[in-house]
């Protein structure tokens, strides 16, 4: 017989379960619609007969695969560039002495905290200025205003978890410090590079506000964007949009899927934004 | 010839350069160019002359820079709010009952990993007035006799787009604060057993007091992107119906992207920023008081 206090704790853990389930059937069962069944109101919570057209339909008769190929290569780049500037300082801020670092430090805190939607008319304007919009590098560029300071943010916690004894080791046995960072400093912090490398990859394949605004060029738009302006001519586009969806978020969840664990211990050093 | 302490700094300036280079370039530049513009009037075509605050003061006479102003604040309060309560729940309830169970954990984290555009697209489809799961399901149930119009109505458009942004962001709040569950010591718990404390108490005198610290922090952290949001009102009602649901971000595209009054624009975009500093200074203090 359970008592009513743990009862009343899996009631509230079973609603939560079914608030976060419900938004993603919508999405599955619509997606495995006919645009009749959709028009019509029909087998509302289950689809029957249930059909693939809509991801057909993707594949050959939207722009689908060019936004993700789009949205591949401006994620990969950015998380790249991001991953080599912030490694570096990250490091010269947690390992070398040189004045003004404590102030620099908070100034990198500081840059991660501002929002994008404070930043996005500033930006815009600075790369019209520099006659610079309206391709896939000015997201790449774009991105890392955010993912630089996250990264720097995040590693500098990782960096200070390693034991400074183990790179003097190293340097006292001959070794440059340049040596001793990429034997024995940057290994010991592959899972933080790796979940900072994870964490850029979702928050570039994720972002639409840049996106939307700096981007006109039909072909050049990212998923998100595309997603945003889904319309075609039938009625009941719901289906195919939901498959999108669907597909737009399967590179992300698995992605996820290994980041899962390091992800909390991001969480609680407090470097992950909501 | 270099002393040690000579190369050591040589290197940290060569290392932090880019980052510094990188940041100035596209963070300072253009935030302290928006300042000066938001003291500009700028039309397309003409050059730029020198305003004063003009602007600010305008868009503070603006009618609806007020109903903008407000709409953001009740989006904001609300939805933390809630994320709030509910992330607190989510983290009792998984603390408790299945100790953090990864597995459940994952699945309860999935709302805040997928692109936000999907989820704003998945709520503005779940609340159709004819079609949506939500009206259908209503109408099945016999609770209402035709659909509700969510994103039609003003105070609903706004509780909806509530709802999508708790919906996506009560995750964070609930993982976050179940990880600082997990390092309240055991003893604090067995020490009130003895005293006779009951669960209530234990939560208030215990558990809240030891993690207060990431409480706050999330808070402010959820604060500063929920207060700048656009994606998620952008999507599902474009600031609509009327000026209803139109909030800070949204307000600064329809001046910048659609009317081109940079000016203006740019005043709008700095209007949460004082705001804005205020939660950064209390994120900072928090982060650097737990690092000591």
């Amino acid at each position: 017989m359970l008592r009513p206090a743990v009862l009343a704790r899996w009631a509230v853990l079973a609603l939560i379960l079914v608030i976060v389930f419900v938004p993603m059937y919508w999405i599955v069962v619509t997606s495995l619609k006919t645009g009749r069944q959709i028009l019509l109101s029909q087998n509302v919570y289950a689809p029957q007969p249930f059909t693939i057209d809509n991801y057909l339909y993707l594949f050959e008769e939207s722009r689908f695969a060019l936004w993700f190929r789009n949205s591949a290569i401006t994620a990969t780049a950015s998380t790249l560039l991001s991953l080599l500037i912030g490694t570096a300082g990250a490091y010269a801020l947690t390992r070398l002495r040189f004045p003004g670092r404590r102030t620099f430090g908070a100034v990198v805190l500081v840059t991660y905290l501002v929002p994008p939607g404070l930043m996005f008319i500033p930006l815009y304007q600075t790369f019209i200025r520099m006659g610079y919009t309206d391709s896939l590098g000015t997201l790449i560029l774009a991105y890392p205003t955010f993912l630089v300071p996250f990264v720097t943010w995040l590693l500098m916690g990782f960096f200070r978890s390693i034991p400074r004894q183990l790179e003097e080791a190293a340097m006292v046995d001959g070794a440059t410090r340049v040596q001793a960072l990429f034997h024995v400093v940057l290994p010991l912090a592959t899972p933080g590079l790796l979940a900072a490398g994870l964490f850029c990859f979702t928050l570039s394949w994720n972002e639409f506000l840049y996106a939307l605004i700096f981007i006109a060029d039909d072909s050049l738009k990212t998923l998100p964007v595309g997603l945003s302006e889904f319309v075609v001519s039938d009625f009941a586009f719901w289906g195919q949009l939901m498959a999108a969806a669907a597909l737009a978020s399967l590179p992300v969840i698995v992605v996820y899927i290994y980041l899962h664990k390091y992800m909390v211990q991001g969480l609680t050093a407090g470097a992950v934004k909501g | 010839m270099l002393t040690d302490r000579h190369r050591e700094r040589l290197l940290g300036y060569t290392m932090i350069a880019p980052v510094a280079i990188f940041l100035a370039a596209l963070v300072a530049y253009p935030f302290l160019s928006a300042i000066y513009l938001s003291l500009t009037e700028k039309i397309v075509g003409y050059p730029a002359h020198f305003v004063g605050f003009r602007n600010y003061a305008n868009l503070l006479d603006s009618g609806r820079f007020r109903i903008v102003a407000w709409n953001s604040a009740v989006f904001t309060v609300a939805s933390i709010a809630v994320k709030l309560l509910i992330g607190m729940a989510m983290a009792l309830a998984l603390h408790q009952v299945v100790r953090g169970n990864q597995f459940i954990r994952g699945i309860l984290l999935l709302p805040w990993i997928i692109p936000t555009v999907v989820i704003a697209l998945t709520w503005k489809w779940l609340l159709d007035l004819f079609r949506g799961l939500v009206n259908v399901s209503l109408i099945d149930l016999g609770v209402v006799k035709s659909g509700v119009h969510w994103l039609g109505d003003p105070s609903l458009a706004m509780l909806s787009v509530v709802m999508a942004n708790i919906w996506r962001g009560f995750p964070f709040f609930g993982v976050s604060f179940l990880a600082a569950l997990q390092t309240v010591p055991q003893e604090l718990y067995d020490a009130a057993d003895v005293d006779g404390a009951g669960s209530w108490q234990k939560f208030w005198r215990i558990t809240l007091p030891s993690i207060k610290g990431v409480v706050a922090v999330v808070t402010l952290l959820s604060t500063i992107v929920t207060l700048n949001d656009f994606n998620i009102v952008w999507i599902m009602t474009r600031g609509g119906p009327g000026a209803a649901t139109h909030i800070f971000a949204t307000y600064s595209y329809e001046l910048g992207i659609m009317s081109q009054r940079w000016g203006v624009a740019m005043a709008a975009s700095m209007a949460s920023l004082p705001l804005v500093a205020l939660l950064i200074v209390g994120v900072v203090r928090y982060l650097h008081r737990e690092e000591e």
